[in-house]
């Protein structure tokens, strides 16, 4: 580590020294010594040559180099002198960057993450926007054909819609799915269980032919899809297989590639595996790949490759080289309007609207206000956490600077420059930092693969496989060597510039408790314990509103039942070929063998609420149809069963229920909501009212109102349906034909719906075994939607944020305080050798120390108060101030801080004041 | 200062500068001989004397040091402030 100057000059000096004692050897031999006494004399008059070369030494490191060298040397030296704070504070900024690190890792492999492909800059993923629905984003094949022969800026086009599929015939198909694992659990989330079937749903991904070959991507085994073999597919569909898939279903059976499975109904070949953790263009990792050209073969009835209007497709390309993004959206967009004149007007597809490529991400462009914010959330916490970490650390160098101050003063008088000297404390403060940043980084690893392991076993099969790519990469490295640092500088630089403050005579006589340690001198002492406290405040007071509001949030009552109901979803298979009749018989079959179970109230047919599907249609009223910005207002119905309105205990105010009859007879009535009917006849009795129904969205299958007149002949509460976060604004039921029994039953149970499940499970399969089905609590389906479990995720994940940065204040707000105090012993000596009180003098020691504290619990609070107020504006289910948080959290810093100064002054106060005044 | 000052002399070895202060200021400023040396380096550092290793009539090669241009000027600087400081203490010795 020593340059070679430095070196030589050593050696100069060395051969200096000795040739100066030899010439003084000489001279005394010259006046008569003998020559070991003459050597001894030398050395007298000399001196001591190793202090002279010591403080030589001090003076040369001039150079750049020699200076970082030397500092840290001197570095690595004086911490181990310190070793038992230096632990402490290294183990508190590991723990602040790692977390930081751990965030900003799993953000990373998250959301910046590209397509895997070959050359990955080169792909942008397209999508269309409509002006009043900004989640329609796909494509229909016929289109994505017309833009694929018609534009020039890609190299290729390709779309991918995924579905699910029934896999038969292949090991013995499991009765019931993997149970959550123990981070679901404790967000409260639980997966459906598969009660039944003989098949299994797989998830599946139809992909044009020239797939992978835009992407680059080859197979693992066998083969991909190449283009130019769609009429073969078309007959004789071949498979792919995901890694993990294969893996997981098949153990890796390497005889698999060849065979052939029974995917809904049609015999696949398979035909290669895909590399692990493949996931292409899309979100999660599929387990069956199939071709476009197969899709109809495989999905009976639901040909996509001749729809125009259904919008099923996600589009990506990769641009031409030397093409820019603006060039390819250009003519996109001048295609679309081609396009557009080709639907007919009045669908989806003819409509106006616009094309947007962004850069090629597995994820959408748009993510949704509430996921960011969370982020923003979670990054903040962390932040904070660094913050405070770093200002624990600060406390320490100051007050260990205090104890060196003797050693400074030497150092400065000898001649260094302020500026070395920062500079070299400021080294000791990034080579503390950058071990601490080591550290982090392998807690950072080993957290992250724990949770990537754990989330990954606890996500059920049929979910696909969620390949999150954690391991470290530039970026990371980069990253956490920045905010090392930043903190080493952060937390070094204050210190640092009070410690070298030129006031050298006091210094060198030792007085350390008169800079850093003295009473109240140490502006910077205080401000670091006052930011501590404010900022830990803070932070905790944020996470109790988020644990309060996301608890708030279960307690909502959406007006049904929600505790005693189970939800199933039948589903046949297909392939079976099962007519609808005969499904339809089927599931009759079930509601009344399920009906007459012991412990099971009713059984309707219907779909739970909160769930999605909703169908919407316009009202028209006395011959009005009823608008709203030029369109028709949308009106929220759905078909419901006599017996859906017990079921689920949504109580009727005004009328009556429908009649089996009237369902049956598909007799034109209706119930609706009460603001339904306090919107279409404000003040008047609703009961007989007549209006007309006409459905918006028109899915074929489906039944649906086509200018139906129906009569009003009930009032039905009103209940959250839609969102938790409101009422319904609207609601509209129709009678339910009995025919029209779609894949959802209900079942209201009298106890615990879990209870009921084995024997539901039982009941269904002595009717038929092929069935699939899967039953999950209605309350789960609840805190299963993504917003809920955003907030809850942030809610814990804050909680344990907060606390570890209260861990982390507490200690060093308990340590600087009590450090601060000890310095201020021989006040007490001083105070009391001049009269006062042993009481009076910890009472005002006490009250001094509290200051800071108290200064710095008005600030967080001001500050919390202000981030309550944006947080209720952001997140679900939050408002108001949380008593606990605001005063529990204040009321523990300021005993750990009242503690942190009783103990030492009390100890101080009886000692002899002597004493106390010799301790400076 | 003073080695500025000795150095006005003539190029000398520390061994010799040491020798020299002693002698002129008759015994009275006793220095280690070994405490020049960080002066010197410093002196040499900011540009006031040159060292150079030159062979000396008894056959041992000793380091040389040299006054520069700069050296002088500091000297002359430095001779001021001390002019400056003695007067202002024999003022304030002064019976009054």
């Amino acid at each position: 580590m020593w340059s070679w100057r430095r070196r030589s000059r050593e050696r100069d000096l060395e051969r200096e020294i000795q040739a100066h004692l030899d010439w003084e050897a000489d001279e005394q031999i010259g006046r008569g010594l003998p020559p070991d006494e003459a050597r001894y004399a030398a050395h007298r008059a000399f001196g001591n040559p190793t202090s002279i070369r010591e403080i030589c030494r001090e003076g040369w490191g001039w150079t750049s180099l020699e200076t970082v060298i030397q500092d840290l040397r001197y570095a690595w030296r004086m911490p181990r002198k310190n070793a038992g704070a230096t632990a402490m504070a290294v183990l508190a900024l590991s723990v602040g960057i790692g977390v930081n690190t751990a965030v900003f890792t799993a953000f990373n492999a998250v959301a910046l993450r590209p397509i895997q492909a070959a050359h990955p800059q080169q792909l942008v993923n397209i999508h269309r926007t409509e002006p009043d629905d900004p989640s329609a984003e796909r494509f229909s094949y016929p289109d994505y054909l017309y833009y694929r022969d018609h534009s020039q800026s890609f190299s290729g086009l390709i779309a991918a819609t995924g579905d699910s599929l029934a896999l038969r015939a292949a090991p013995a198909a499991r009765r019931v799915t993997s149970l959550p694992g123990r981070i679901s659990s404790l967000v409260g989330f639980q997966f459906p269980r598969q009660l039944s079937g003989s098949a299994e749903f797989v998830a599946g991904l139809f992909v044009p032919e020239n797939y992978f070959l835009v992407l680059g991507i080859s197979a693992v085994r066998g083969r991909t899809f190449l283009p130019g073999q769609e009429q073969d597919f078309r007959n004789h569909p071949a498979i792919l297989l995901s890694y993990s898939f294969w893996q997981r279903r098949f153990s890796a059976d390497p005889g698999l590639v060849g065979s052939t499975l029974n995917l809904n109904g049609v015999v696949c070949t398979v035909i290669g595996i895909t590399p692990k953790d493949f996931m292409g263009t899309w979100v999660n990792v599929p387990d069956i790949w199939l071709p476009m050209a197969s899709q109809p073969l495989v999905q009976q009835g639901f040909d996509l490759l001749r729809r125009p209007e259904v919008n099923c497709c996600r589009l990506n390309g990769r641009l031409k080289p030397g093409i820019a993004l603006e060039q390819a959206q250009a003519e996109m967009s001048v295609l679309a309007e081609q396009l557009r004149a080709k639907h007919a007007a009045g669908l989806k597809n003819g409509g106006p609207f616009t094309i947007l490529l962004t850069r090629g991400s597995p994820f959408g462009w748009r993510p949704q206000p509430q996921v960011m914010a969370t982020v923003m959330l979670i990054m903040g916490a962390v932040a904070l956490v660094l913050l405070i970490a770093c200002a624990n650390v600060a406390g320490l160098q100051l007050a260990r600077s205090a104890a060196r101050q003797r050693e400074i003063g030497i150092r400065l008088s000898l001649g260094a420059g302020r500026r070395r000297l920062v500079r070299q404390l400021l080294t000791e403060s990034a080579m503390v930092a950058i071990i601490a940043g080591g550290l982090g980084l392998l807690f950072t690893w080993w957290t992250l693969r724990l949770l990537v392991v754990t989330v990954a076993d606890s996500l059920p099969t049929e979910w696909g496989t969620l390949a999150l790519q954690v391991d470290p990469d530039l970026r990371v490295f980069a990253y956490v060597l920045l905010i090392s640092l930043a903190a080493g500088v952060l937390f070094g630089l204050a210190p640092a510039l009070e410690a070298s403050k030129p006031n050298l005579t006091s210094a060198l006589k030792d007085e350390g408790a008169s800079i850093g340690g003295g009473p109240g001198r140490s502006r910077l002492r205080d401000l670091l314990v006052g930011s501590q406290v404010a900022v830990c405040l803070f932070l905790l007071i944020a996470a109790g509103l988020l644990v309060r509001g996301s608890s708030r949030a279960l307690r909502i009552d959406p007006g049904f039942e929600t505790r005693h109901i189970l939800g199933l979803d039948v589903e046949v298979p297909p392939g079976l070929g099962y007519s609808a009749a005969k499904a339809a018989t089927l599931k009759r079959q079930i509601i009344e063998r399920l009906s007459s179970l012991p412990g099971v109230r009713s059984v309707t047919a219907g779909h739970p609420p909160l769930t999605g599907g909703l169908r919407t249609a316009s009202v028209s009223r006395d011959g009005q149809r009823l608008m709203v910005n030029g369109r028709g207002m949308a009106f929220y119905y759905r078909y419901a069963a006599p017996n859906y309105f017990d079921t689920l205990g949504i109580p009727i105010v005004e009328g009556r229920l429908f009649t089996p009859e009237e369902a049956e007879a598909k007799t034109p009535v209706a119930i609706v909501s009460e603001a339904t009917a306090r919107r279409l006849w404000p003040g008047r009795d609703p009961l007989g009212q007549r209006f007309l129904l006409d459905a918006i969205e028109r899915f074929s299958g489906e039944v649906y109102p086509a200018a139906l007149t129906v009569q009003l002949i009930g009032v039905a509460k009103d209940i959250r349906s839609v969102s938790l976060a409101q009422v319904d604004t609207s609601a509209v039921y129709l009678p339910k034909p009995p025919d029209q029994i779609g894949d959802s039953v209900l079942v209201r149970t009298e106890g615990e719906p879990g209870a009921s499940m084995v024997e539901v499970a039982r009941e269904i399969q002595t009717i038929d075994s092929n069935l699939v089905v899967y039953a999950q609590p209605l309350g789960n389906l609840l805190t299963g939607n993504p917003a809920f479990v955003f907030s809850r995720l942030a809610a814990i994940f804050s909680t344990g944020i907060g606390l570890l940065g209260l861990l982390l204040a507490s200690v060093g707000i308990f340590g600087m305080v009590s450090y601060a105090v000890v310095q201020r012993t021989h006040e007490v000596g001083v105070r009391m050798a001049l009269g006062a009180g042993k009481g009076d003098v910890v009472r005002l020691i006490i009250r001094q120390s509290l200051r800071p504290v108290g200064s710095g619990v008005a600030v967080g609070l001001a500050a919390a108060a202000a981030a309550s107020r944006i947080l209720s504006a952001l997140l679900f289910g939050l408002n108001s101030l949380d008593t606990i948080s605001f005063v529990g959290v204040p009321a523990f810093l300021l005993a750990v801080a009242l503690l942190a100064s009783y103990l030492p002054a009390r100890r101080a106060a009886p000692v002899d004041p002597m004493v106390a005044l010799r301790y400076e | 200062m003073l080695i500025l000052q000795t150095l006005l002399l003539g190029p000398m070895h520390g061994h010799g500068i040491a020798r020299h202060i002693q002698r002129t200021s008759d015994e009275v400023l006793q220095v280690e001989h070994g405490s020049l040396y960080p002066a010197l380096q410093r002196l040499d550092r900011q540009g006031w004397i040159t060292a150079k290793w030159e062979d000396t009539e008894r056959g041992r090669p000793m380091k040389f040091y040299r006054l520069t241009a700069a050296g002088r000027k500091q000297l002359i600087v430095e001779e001021s402030k001390w002019k400056q400081l003695a007067r202002a203490i024999a003022q304030v010795m002064r019976p009054a």
